[in-house]
């Protein structure tokens, strides 16, 4: 079972995808109810065995271990291998992606008119693609598995999408395809440097192996000790394909086309999932294979997230659209993210990765309250709206409640991640990060929350507080019992994780200091250039 | 020691909020709601009292060793060596405020349930003002930095909601997010300023943000190892030089001028001011509670508590001391030319709040929350007494349109006037007490920095004084005396309505020549807006006449008769029921005895023992005073030490320095000041009533009604052009035109190339799909197969 488990998570969804088209292939006729039906209950199915984690001290051993490890050979003749395991960093990542999924199939319950069977069954094989990211242990694997979640989130978004949705699924698949191709180039390459290392007998994509043989000097991946060393070029190859997922500014503009066009469950599961895996990716490849790259160009990714942080609050706070305004807090929000994690001290990548969570949780509830005034009203412009809290008080409510969780108001999520952040980018140490002035970087970023404030209370001013002008919006329908229900374990989240973070920090933390000691290991005789001396 | 009564004080309001809100929905019956808020409140105050009065050596307030009080709940963040607990603490400072917080709070609940009679959002209002009773205790009583922001950010959640609490009004929207976002403005000052007090601490080899010493037995089994006081560590640090070099080198000045960017948000001081006054637009017992007792001494709490940075760093001090002055003067200016009697008081508040500053400036901490006690009781008072006035008035605060209420409001008026001579420093009561000794201590400071210019200071703060007076006495003449205005010109409480609409409309929300902008009828809430829309226009017009002209009779005759469907005739003004007259009375009582409590040694000749300043002397640091400044190295490193923290066990005994010398002269001198200060205030209150009791409506300079147009300075030269620069600069030209044009620009460059892509661009989405999957599924198929093969996966 243990060592199975990470398998069934994956399949379980994509079995409950093969059970949706057997049904539709053997009663074509039947109830199309149905289907949503099998959807929730295979995904909660997912959700409830994914809690079986938690049974286990994943996280709490003294490395920061992998558990639940499956690793057999997989295609041998390029040695492959399926290799899964989950370590504090992936925990709640998982454990975030089996919750999303039941909420957002759950949002979709009414919406999906045409073909519902399609619908479902692509949420569920996206399910098992970003389980499949982020259990994986073995480089190839985890590259089939992030582009295997391109596809059905490029159908969600072009078959199911508002007017523009070609464009914004063209551009999405565009900008995240190119990525990932080059981030295979990289994986074919170090494959082939293992091989000529000798560490083994043939090449490997398998992390761990890959990761002994760096620490125990079997594989050097610089050359010459220059800039344009192997270990530089690799870094890029990597880190351009997770920097277009998270996504860095300036790479960002697929995301607010994405976001808007996708239907509420797509642009729920793009937020609270999908751009973590360009900041998983980061953590768990390029920190750990390529440190001193890592910490080389630090620099550029700190300069970019704090860019990223004010521009996209600025840009969202002049949106005339409720979701492309949320897009772009994203943007800000994940420059926090990299911000955090490029802080190399433990509060900040601690805070990093709790600010992922924050993230999912908190962006995926408003793309939910979103959606359903969309579901009401079939428009999203800010202008359309106006006085909402008069004939919906109970979704005003929440959606002031989820908008001040996202603004980081104390004693909810946002405020613990991004205060960590903020904390430990301030006590980073310059040999490590080679940005001197901290203090100042932290200053910008910190104003990213006053603008946050900006954006987020002045959209809710004009959605639901003043007068209805609207007569549309005179009779519309509060919230329903199944809308209530499915924001219910996102709403307690958001509390339970600002008020009492210790559980979800405690399972992370000697994960994260495993990955932060390998990033900063060497650093202190400068930088980058001392350890391919040392090598050689 | 350990009470955990502490934690119920802050948690019951909390208890009360929830209750309001999920029960209180349901009910809707304003006797339950009533109940359950004030109930709540007043378990909280019963168990403040009882925490800072009884138990083990008398309490927080009056244990010998002037020990906090604990109540540890649980490690909030522990992260590293970074740790935030959820614990409270009671110490001499905390328990000061927690009462008067908890007593007043108690009494503005009671009048709101008068007030807020036949709302709609009853349990809506009740359920805010209990929260924020909790945040406010929160924000006090947390015994580290953390959790002060904890409760600091959430005053100014409640703040907001409350503000904002007639939605459907945009001035009130709009002043309520104003609120918010200077609040915010602050709030990065905090932040980062507990974060470089962390930094500074954890270079001294103990990072802490704790307030406290918290030992062992406080934090129990489960709380790991003893936490050190953060303020007791850099109380141990040497006081830094004055030097404006020190604000940016990140030291204890660094720190110290962060943390007060926060006060200035929080406390409404120069330049953040400008939320306080459009904060009016909340229904009045707020504006008492959170815009004038409490929330907005936060900041004087905050830097008082602080007081062992503060005090290390004299270029902070000076700063403070600067702000406090010139935000004191400049809102009683303003404050002297406004006709709506909330934003007066509203300017007051900002203006009272500028003399606190000014006492922590010069260090006189003590002084300064003294004058936070009393100042919340007389500025209570009056905020309640002109919410009962607007209620008597069916919900009319121009000024302009009232007199002669004394005849009809006499408890009112007669607490008011309790009020009015509190706050103009009239002798014996406790504005006199405490305003003076913020005064003297002005003009006798020996701070660094402070000390060439504290005679300067003082100017300002005695001119100040007799503005005070004058513009007061201003309020007071319009609205009790003179001739019953309201009879000639009152539209009905409907008019007012009517103006907050054409507001919406014609005008920006923070025009100072609307003369109404305050509450709105609750009576009617919300469902007949859209009937008064349709004349927007020419009534947006009559309005700015009106408040311009200098025949008002005629201009309101104009208004009256445009608004003819809204006239209900002239009504009659009528006293207010009990629930709102007994709180009025009771602040009264407490504004005449309150500073009876902080009697200088100067004016009872020791005969009454100055218990105030015997109460918090131990919970202060002393400012560095100019006489040592030369010897400011490393050597003065102990200045601070003695008193620099929350709870030095030896300090008991310590008497406060104001007794260790009362040389005959300084005696003297003090005296003769403190009479000046009397003849300041009873010449302000004098020169008001030769200006304003025959001429209520005398015209004052349009600069001053207008506010020094630093609302329009502000949108001209921040807020439009960074919401101009980022619609047109950043979002059109850079997002969607660069960096958009390029990826398409490229997309079209291949697909010009390709002629597949071609295809592909003009084609079904569906064939390309097609082949995407395709090629995926080939790829899965591979894998799949080589998969079986080996029967890895099926093993």
């Amino acid at each position: 079972m243990q060592q199975n488990l990470l398998t069934i998570l994956i399949l379980l969804p994509f079995v409950g995808a093969l059970a949706l088209a057997a049904h539709g292939l053997l009663a074509p006729y039947a109830n199309e109810k149905h289907y949503r039906w099998i959807a929730l209950g295979f995904s909660l199915v997912t959700f409830a065995a994914s809690l079986l984690l938690l049974t286990q001290p994943v996280g709490l051993g003294t490395g920061g271990e992998f558990h639940f490890v499956r690793d057999v050979p997989w295609v041998s003749a390029i040695g492959a291998r399926y290799h899964v395991g989950v370590d504090g960093v992936s925990l709640w990542l998982v454990i975030l992606t089996t919750l999303l999924l039941p909420i957002s199939i759950l949002s979709s319950w009414n919406s999906v008119e045409k073909r519902p069977l399609a619908f479902f069954a692509f949420m569920l094989l996206l399910e098992s693609a970003m389980i499949g990211v982020f259990v994986s242990l073995d480089l190839l694997l985890f590259y089939l598995f992030f582009e295997a979640s391109l596809v059905p989130m490029f159908f969600l978004i072009g078959a199911w999408g508002g007017e523009r949705r070609l464009y914004a699924a063209v551009k999405f698949f565009i900008y995240t395809a190119v990525g990932s191709l080059l981030m295979l180039a990289g994986i074919i390459w170090i494959w082939y440097l293992y091989a000529e290392s000798g560490a083994g007998a043939t090449g490997t994509f398998d992390y761990v192996q890959l990761l002994t043989a760096l620490q125990q000097g079997k594989l050097s991946l610089t050359i010459n000790g220059t800039a344009t060393n192997v270990q530089g070029i690799l870094f890029w190859l990597f880190a351009l394909a997770f920097c277009v997922k998270i996504p860095l500014f300036p790479v960002h503009t697929w995301l607010p086309d994405a976001h808007t066009e996708a239907p509420t469950a797509g642009s729920v599961i793009l937020a609270g999932v999908l751009l973590k895996m360009g900041t998983y990716g980061l953590m768990r490849f390029n920190f750990a294979l390529f440190p001193e790259a890592t910490r080389e160009f630090a620099p550029i990714f700190i300069v970019l997230a704090v860019i990223g942080i004010i521009y996209g609050a600025l840009v969202a706070m002049v949106q005339p659209d409720v979701k492309r305004l949320v897009a772009y807090s994203s943007v800000s929000h994940m420059g926090f993210v990299v911000l955090g994690m490029f802080s190399f001290t433990e509060w900040g990548m601690q805070g990093a990765l709790y600010q992922m969570l924050n993230h999912g949780v908190s962006t995926g509830a408003l793309f939910l309250l979103v959606g359903m005034i969309y579901e009401r009203r079939h428009t999203r412009m800010i202008a359309e709206f106006g006085g909402l809290s008069k004939p919906m008080p109970l979704f005003a409510t929440l959606f002031v409640f989820t908008s001040l969780s996202s603004v980081g108001l104390p004693l909810l999520n946002g405020f613990v991640g991004e205060f960590l952040i903020m904390f430990g980018f301030w006590n980073s140490d310059p040999a490590v990060t080679n940005v001197s002035r901290s203090w100042l970087v932290t200053m910008l970023a910190a104003t990213g929350v006053i603008w946050a404030a900006v954006y987020m209370l002045w959209m809710l001013q004009r959605v639901l507080f003043g007068r209805v002008t609207n007569p549309a919006n005179r009779r519309l329908a509060d919230l329903n019992w199944r809308e209530i229900g499915l924001l219910t374990p996102l709403l307690v989240l958001m509390l339970y994780m600002g008020a009492y973070p210790r559980p979800f920090l405690a399972r992370s933390r000697n994960s994260v200091e495993a990955l932060r000691a390998r990033v900063v290991a060497g650093s202190s005789q400068g930088v980058f250039h001392a350890e391919a001396r040392e090598t050689k | 020691m350990t009470n955990h009564l502490l934690s119920v004080v802050v948690f019951a309001p909390l208890v009360g909020a929830l209750v309001c809100w999920l029960v209180g929905r349901r009910v809707r019956g304003e006797s339950f709601i009533s109940a359950v808020a004030c109930g709540s409140v007043a378990v909280s105050a019963i168990c403040a009292f009882i925490v800072a009065f009884t138990g083990e050596g008398g309490g927080a307030l009056r244990n010998p060793a002037a020990a906090p009080v604990y109540s540890h709940l649980w490690t909030w963040i522990q992260v590293g060596s970074f740790r935030a607990d959820y614990g409270f603490a009671m110490d001499r400072l905390s328990g000061v405020y927690a009462c008067f917080i908890t007593f007043v709070g108690f009494l503005i609940h009671l009048f709101a349930t008068g007030y807020m009679h036949g709302d709609k959002g009853f349990y809506r209002f009740f359920a805010y003002l209990n929260l924020f009773m909790f945040m406010m205790l929160t924000l006090v009583l947390g015994d580290n930095l953390l959790l002060m922001f904890v409760g600091w950010e959430g005053v100014g959640l409640c703040s907001y909601l409350l503000i904002g609490y007639y939605t459907d009004r945009r001035e009130a929207g709009d002043a309520a997010k104003k609120a918010f976002v200077a609040n915010r403005i602050g709030d990065w000052g905090v932040v980062l300023g507990i974060m470089l007090v962390f930094w500074l601490t954890a270079g001294a080899g103990a990072p802490s943000i704790s307030y406290f010493d918290k030992p062992l037995e406080v934090l129990g089994t489960s709380g790991g190892p003893a936490v050190v006081s953060a303020l007791k560590t850099i109380g141990g640090m040497s006081i830094e030089p004055f030097g404006w070099r020190l604000i940016f080198a990140g030291g204890i000045t660094s720190a110290a001028v962060l943390l007060f960017i926060g006060a200035t948000g929080k406390s409404a001081q120069i330049p953040l001011y400008v939320w306080l006054p459009d904060a009016m637009a909340g229904p009045t017992p707020v504006s008492a509670l959170i815009h004038a007792a409490t929330m907005v001494t936060a900041g004087v709490y905050m830097v008082v508590r602080c007081s062992a940075i503060f005090s290390h760093a004299p270029t902070a001090l000076f700063i403070v001391a600067i702000i406090g002055a010139a935000t004191a003067i400049f809102a009683a200016t303003i404050g002297l030319a406004q006709n709506d009697i909330k934003k007066v008081l509203a300017y007051s508040t900002v203006s009272q709040l500028g003399y606190m500053f000014l006492a922590c400036g010069v260090g006189a901490y003590v002084a300064a929350i003294f004058h936070v006690m009393t100042h919340a009781f007389f500025k209570a008072l009056l905020f309640l007494g002109s919410g009962s006035v607007i209620h008597g008035m069916h919900h009319e605060q121009d000024m302009r349109r009232m007199g002669g209420l004394r005849k009809y409001m006499p408890v009112t008026f007669a607490t008011m006037a309790t009020g009015w001579l509190a706050i103009s420093g009239f002798p014996l009561l406790s504005g006199f007490f405490s305003k003076d000794e913020i005064l003297w201590k002005t003009w006798s400071s020996e701070t660094i920095g402070t000390a060439g210019i504290g005679k300067i200071l003082w100017v300002v703060g005695i001119v100040t004084a007799g503005l005070t007076a004058v513009y007061m006495t201003r309020l007071m003449v319009m609205t009790f005396w003179g001739s019953e205005r309201f009879r000639e010109a009152h539209a009905g409480g409907q008019g007012d309505e009517a103006h907050a609409h054409a507001h919406d409309e014609g005008h920006k929300p923070h025009d100072a020549r609307t003369p109404s902008e305050g509450d709105r009828p609750r009576h009617a809430p919300g469902e007949k807006v859209d009937s008064h829309a349709h004349d927007v226009g020419t009534h947006g017009g009559a309005h700015h006449a009106d408040a311009h002209g200098a025949h008002h009779a005629t201009d309101f005759g104009d208004d009256e008769e445009e608004h003819e469907e809204h006239h209900h005739g002239p009504v009659e003004p009528h006293e207010s029921p009990w629930v709102m007259t007994v709180p009025l009375i009771v602040l009264a009582v407490l504004s005449v005895v309150g500073g009876w409590v902080g009697i200088p040694y100067a004016l009872s000749g020791g005969a009454v023992s100055n218990y105030f300043e015997h109460t918090l002397e131990p919970a202060v640091a002393h400012a560095p005073e100019a006489g040592a400044a030369g010897a400011h190295g490393a050597g003065a490193a102990t200045h601070g030490n003695d008193a620099g923290h929350g709870a030095p066990p030896d300090h008991g005994a310590t008497v406060p320095a104001s007794e260790h010398a009362h040389d005959p002269d300084e005696i003297f001198q003090e005296r003769v000041f403190t009479g000046i200060s009397v003849v300041v205030g009873l010449l302000g209150i004098g020169l008001g009533w030769v200006l304003f009791s025959k001429r209520p409506l005398l015209k004052l300079p349009r600069l001053l009604e207008n506010k020094y147009y630093v609302d329009e300075a502000y949108d001209a030269a921040l807020i439009n052009p960074i919401k101009t620069g980022s619609r047109e600069g950043l979002w059109r030209f850079f997002d969607v035109g660069v960096i958009d044009g390029l990826v398409n620009g490229l997309g079209r460059g291949t697909a010009a190339l390709a002629g597949v892509l071609r295809y592909m661009q003009a084609g079904f989405v569906r064939s390309y799909a097609a082949i995407i999957l395709l090629g995926a599924l080939a790829v899965l198929g591979y894998f799949a197969w080589n998969a079986w093969q080996l029967g890895g996966l099926v093993k």
